[in-house]
């Protein structure tokens, strides 16, 4: 038996709050990326909670691209990462705040 | 297509000069007489195109009008204005153009006596500086409209005032040249606006066809045909006419020299003396009257801008007439004598005497350039000597030039048969004429006129006998320099000018002969043949028609033969002549003038025209300005300045809150976000 629409929609938000709650308490950078993560997939999961409530495929077919847009994201955000260690030693994004004023 | 070939060339007339500008600018050092060799040869050029126009006229052709460039189109429909340029080739045109270029040519050959003998330097740029000057008066000449002829106006004023500065190392001409220009530019500045007043009326600055402003003013008047034009202020068309007419008058008063703009002309004189002849003859200010005499048929319809004429160039007759009673320096009494006889072209444009206006602008022309050139002659020879109570006795030396300068002479002061005489007394019969037939305002203008021609008589003898006569009083005088062909050749071309030149227009002779002697009067009347052409709004005989109409000044002829009017005239002029015969003629003669007393203070002082000059600059205009300052320094800068010191400080501010930890952005993104959709909740009613 399916399991009904309002229960996905809750563990999206579940997700979304997490990683929203990650964002802005933590402050190692890598943490935030992954914050971020689950904030994407909570909507890849409302994407696909819809699509097979309304037996339309277009949602997950989003849901597919948002996937490998997140693993291009990864990819930059690692690289961010990368350099804001070798710039300031430390992966502390409050720290990094030369740029401002 | 033009009919004509010569009409095709007529855009050369004005290119030569330019030609000419261009090669002694760039190559004039590298050429063997810096320049004066293509100028010369242009302004020859010029001359042989302006004669061949004017006889192609003269064998009956078709005056000639067309466009050459339009540089704005205006939009259709929506009262959008054509900006463009274009040559119109009428009777007066071709002979201004054929003035121009001879006075021109005939100068620029001076020069090498003037100049180049004299081992002056910078010559490359005192040739440019003629042929730009002679082209844009060229160019202003054949205008086929009020803008074109407005641009090249300004340029005649540039170029008057790089030569009057030309040797700007001295203290003098730079000063002169700067008076020149504002004074000129004060005057201008009225033009400029009548010229936008024209537009905004008419919708078109054109001088000549059915859609010409100068007709459709006509129409107006006279049909009532007035859907066209716009009139402003709530004056009614006549009215408004007049306002135009006096405005572009302003620019008149400027260029010409007239009463109260005249003071620059004096201070011109500190320009090489060839320059002096080119503004004073064919130039410059002849501009001035030339302007109101194209534009004629426009000022023929309002009585008050007329009147306003006659008497502005009546009083300035006599009263620049005066003041060149008591100069020492031979170019100031020509300087002022200039302004005396445009004074009296004036006049004659005012009293309705159109073509006696430009009968004693051509004669003028000549024997004006022949007197500058005479000076010219006599300063090279008194070694750069201009006070005339150190010349003296140059009479023997000087043949020539003392024979031509005497020819030039009696022209000036208005001798039979010498050209002054005929032109300046077809002015006075005119004037009186009309004056006596109800216009009160044209007699007051004569009798200036009239008085005038005494006093003309006066200084212009003081002057020769000054110069010429009695004994040497210096050593330059005694031993003055030798001249060369360069500077004789034109004095003498233009010698036999003066005396022969007053025979084109001999109206009290054809009175009294019978005979039909008024050549000039039919020369202006090319164009009436076919009534139907455009060209017939040009002639002097459709200005006679409208100055006479009810629309028009209603100007009207009293019945009195010219004959009474020349022989007061001329027995004034001698009267004249002889006073400056009995008081100057002693071979050691004194100063006269210093019996006039208090009287010869003021007039040396020119009558502290200049003091009040720059009293209204100093006493009235730099408080003015200083007041404008401190509104613009104050309130218009301190809004500015507000505005730039509120923005600096909260942006002082606001910037705070970009902290540069992601964190607090996210935070703010947060509570951004939660706060929107509060807001939509609320608004939409979701609780």
């Amino acid at each position: 038996m399916a399991v009904a629409v309002q229960y996905y929609l809750l563990l999206s938000a579940v997700v979304f709050c997490t990683g929203l709650f990650g964002i802005l308490v933590r402050r190692n950078a890598l943490m935030f990326l992954m914050s971020v993560e689950l904030m994407l997939n909570a909507g890849n999961i409302n994407l696909v909670a819809f699509s097979h409530y309304y037996g339309n495929l277009t949602g997950q077919v989003f849901s597919l691209f948002i996937i490998a847009l997140a693993a291009a994201e990864v990819a930059i955000g690692i690289g961010i990462i990368l350099v804001l260690y070798r710039n300031f030693d430390d992966i502390d994004v409050t720290e990094a705040t030369t740029m401002r004023w | 297509m033009a009919e004509h070939l010569v009409f095709e060339l007529a855009p050369a007339i004005a290119g030569l000069p330019f030609l000419a500008f261009l090669i002694a600018l760039f190559f004039g050092k590298y050429m063997p007489k810096k320049g004066a060799l293509a100028g010369i040869a242009a302004a020859a050029g010029s001359l042989v195109l302006a004669v061949w126009t004017a006889a192609t006229l003269f064998g009956g052709a078709e005056p000639y009008h067309t466009h050459i460039y339009d540089f704005v189109l205006g939009a259709e429909g929506v009262g959008g204005v054509d900006l463009s340029f274009g040559i119109l080739i009428d009777p007066l045109s071709a002979l201004m153009l054929v003035i121009v270029t001879l006075i021109s040519t005939l100068i620029q050959i001076h020069s090498l006596g003037y100049m180049n003998d004299d081992g002056q330097t910078g010559l490359p740029r005192y040739y440019a500086e003629l042929g730009l000057f002679t082209f844009s008066m060229l160019a202003f000449v054949y205008s086929d409209n009020l803008l074109m002829a407005f641009m090249f106006f300004e340029l005649v004023g540039l170029c008057s005032y790089l030569l009057i500065g030309f040797w700007f190392r001295d203290e003098g001409p730079p000063s002169g040249a700067k008076k020149a220009f504002l004074v000129t530019r004060f005057g201008d500045y009225f033009f400029l606006i009548g010229v936008v007043a024209v537009f905004a009326t008419f919708g078109t600055t054109a001088f000549v066809g059915e859609d010409s402003f100068v007709v459709m003013a006509e129409h107006a008047l006279a049909d009532g045909a007035t859907e066209h034009i716009t009139t402003y202020l709530g004056l009614d068309v006549q009215q408004w006419f007049t306002v135009i007419g006096l405005l572009v008058l302003g620019g008149v008063v400027g260029k010409s020299a007239q009463f109260p703009l005249h003071t620059w002309l004096p201070d011109a004189m500190e320009g090489p003396t060839p320059v002096s002849a080119l503004i004073h003859a064919a130039t410059m200010v002849a501009a001035g009257v030339y302007l109101v005499a194209r534009m004629y048929g426009f000022y023929a319809l309002s009585p008050t801008a007329l009147g306003v004429i006659a008497l502005i160039g009546g009083f300035t007759a006599l009263f620049a007439a005066t003041m060149a009673v008591v100069k020492q320096e031979i170019k100031q009494v020509l300087a002022y004598s200039t302004i005396s006889q445009y004074g009296y072209m004036m006049l004659a444009l005012g009293g309705g005497a159109y073509t006696a206006a430009v009968f004693h602008l051509t004669t003028h022309a000549v024997f004006k350039a022949l007197l500058f050139l005479g000076a010219g002659s006599v300063i090279i020879a008194m070694h750069h000597d201009e006070n005339m109570w150190n010349m003296g006795g140059l009479k023997d030396d000087m043949r020539v030039t003392y024979l031509t300068f005497l020819a030039g002479s009696l022209a000036l002061a208005g001798i039979f048969p010498f050209a002054g005489f005929w032109s300046k007394d077809e002015v006075l019969y005119e004037t009186l004429i009309h004056g006596l037939a109800g216009s009160p305002l044209l007699l007051v203008g004569y009798a200036f006129g009239l008085l005038s021609v005494f006093v003309t008589g006066f200084y212009t003898f003081r002057m020769v006998l000054l110069t010429f006569h009695g004994n040497p009083r210096s050593d330059a005088a005694r031993d003055p320099a030798s001249l060369r062909w360069n500077t004789k050749l034109p004095v003498a071309v233009l010698g036999i000018g003066a005396a022969t030149i007053g025979f084109i227009n001999m109206k009290p002779v054809e009175e009294l002969a019978g005979t039909h002697l008024t050549f000039l009067h039919d020369w202006l009347a090319i164009g009436t043949v076919g009534e139907e052409s455009e060209f017939a709004a040009l002639t002097t005989e459709h200005y006679h028609h409208i100055l006479f109409a009810d629309y028009g000044a209603g100007y009207s002829a009293a019945d009195l033969g010219p004959l009474i009017p020349a022989v007061v005239s001329l027995g004034l002029a001698l009267a004249g002549v002889g006073a400056a015969w009995v008081l100057y003629s002693d071979p050691d003669p004194v100063p006269q003038t210093k019996k006039l007393g208090s009287v010869r203070t003021l007039l040396m002082n020119n009558y502290y025209q200049d003091e009040f000059q720059v009293w209204l600059a100093r006493g009235v205009t730099v408080p003015v300005a200083k007041a404008a300052d401190t509104f613009d320094q104050s309130i218009i800068d301190g809004v500015v300045n507000g505005v730039g010191s509120v923005s600096l400080f909260s942006g002082e501010r606001f910037r705070r809150i970009q902290t540069g930890v992601v964190s607090n952005y996210a935070t703010l993104l947060t509570l951004g976000l939660t706060l929107l959709l509060v807001v939509f909740g609320l608004v939409g009613g979701w609780f």
